[in-house]
């Protein structure tokens, strides 16, 4: 491990990660392509799903296995496809079993056409898990209520999506995904699901997300090694633009070149005074 | 008098405990199982009996974004 302080980590649950990018490891061409993505991407996590033992080549899940234990990467699985708290929640602890992690991204999935979240099994599954020891970040829609309650439940980070998943729509509900994030400033917002591009990444690390989990959007680019880099690039940009403080935006032009000393001026006019704020040079 | 297997119907082993149904059906590693919804932690399978009717699940790594 590196021994030098991290800059501006994302902090989890107590877990400090020097990346603000979460990767999916789904539908990927090759077990090569995933490979190159992780490193283009330098994900703070992977998420990884379980599935049936299914009989056939024996060597799939230990290769992909194997993938993983050499990516050297925090492993988040998640229960992809649970329809109910009790199977999100015996999900989740076979997860643990075998991952040696309490962290669980927890998807309790209420519309099979949508896959939009089940509020309430959500938060009847959030406040099990965090009984039994698990680190939950849930997969959640942005409405304010369902958030206020998985925090009660106990969850200290939330996964808000911006679109269904696997969409790419990129945010579709910006207002509110903005009104969370002012109503909810002490907990780390990961906005999960449904980003296409960098740009949208860009955009909702520069709201003041605090991290973007991806998958279909790195994986299904025509060249994912390098949508996974750019996506890496956005999500750094966006964070340093938050940090940064974006200027606040006015209803009318605001010149920014000095008007005072204008060659072929004809003296002072109302134009003619320093924009406040500015330094006069 | 068998039992579910990751939705299929399978018999019975013998003796009736959950190690022997799995070098019945030598999953390959890494893999963790539940019987009845509950987790059987890995060295215990041994002790762990199972009754006609049960639910078995074996379930390995896989990849996984959402859904």
């Amino acid at each position: 491990m590196n021994s030098t302080p991290m800059e501006d980590p994302l902090t989890l649950y107590g877990q400090s990660f020097s990346s603000r990018l979460l990767l999916g490891t789904a539908r990927y061409d090759s077990p090569s392509v995933l490979v190159d993505g992780i490193s283009a991407a330098d994900p703070a996590m992977l998420t990884v799903s379980l599935r049936r033992q299914i009989s056939g080549p024996k060597e799939s899940g230990q290769s992909f296995w194997n993938l993983l234990r050499e990516t050297q990467r925090a492993i988040l699985p998640n229960t992809a496809g649970c329809l109910s708290a009790g199977e999100a929640v015996t999900t989740a602890c076979m997860a643990r079993e075998l991952f040696q992690t309490n962290f669980i991204k927890l998807e309790v999935i209420g519309d099979e056409l949508s896959l939009q979240p089940d509020p309430f099994g959500l938060v009847e599954a959030a406040r099990e898990l965090v009984r039994r020891g698990f680190q939950v970040l849930p997969y959640c829609t942005e409405d304010w209520v369902l958030c206020r309650r998985l925090m009660d439940a106990g969850c200290e980070v939330l996964m808000p999506w911006a679109a269904p998943i696997g969409t790419g729509q990129g945010p579709r509900n910006p207002r509110a995904l903005r009104e969370l994030r002012e109503r909810a400033p002490q907990t780390p917002l990961i906005v999960d699901a449904g980003i296409g591009l960098p740009s949208q990444a860009c955009q909702v690390m520069e709201w003041g997300f605090d991290g973007v989990l991806l998958n279909t959007a790195v994986s299904r680019a025509l060249d994912p090694v390098r949508m996974a880099s750019a996506f890496a690039e956005a999500v750094k940009g966006g964070r340093s633009a938050f940090l940064a403080g974006p200027m606040i935006v006015q209803e009318i032009a605001v010149p920014s070149t000095p008007e005072i000393g204008r060659p072929f001026g004809s003296g002072t006019s109302r134009l003619e005074t320093q924009v406040p704020g500015s330094m006069p040079m | 008098m068998s039992l579910i297997v990751n939705g299929q119907t399978h018999p019975l082993p013998e003796p009736r405990t959950l190690a022997a149904l799995l070098r019945l059906l030598s999953p390959a590693a890494p893999f963790v199982v539940a019987r009845n919804e509950e987790v059987i932690p890995q060295g215990t399978y041994e002790e762990c009996p199972i009754f006609a009717g049960d639910k078995i699940e074996i379930v390995r790594p896989a990849a996984g974004g959402l859904r």
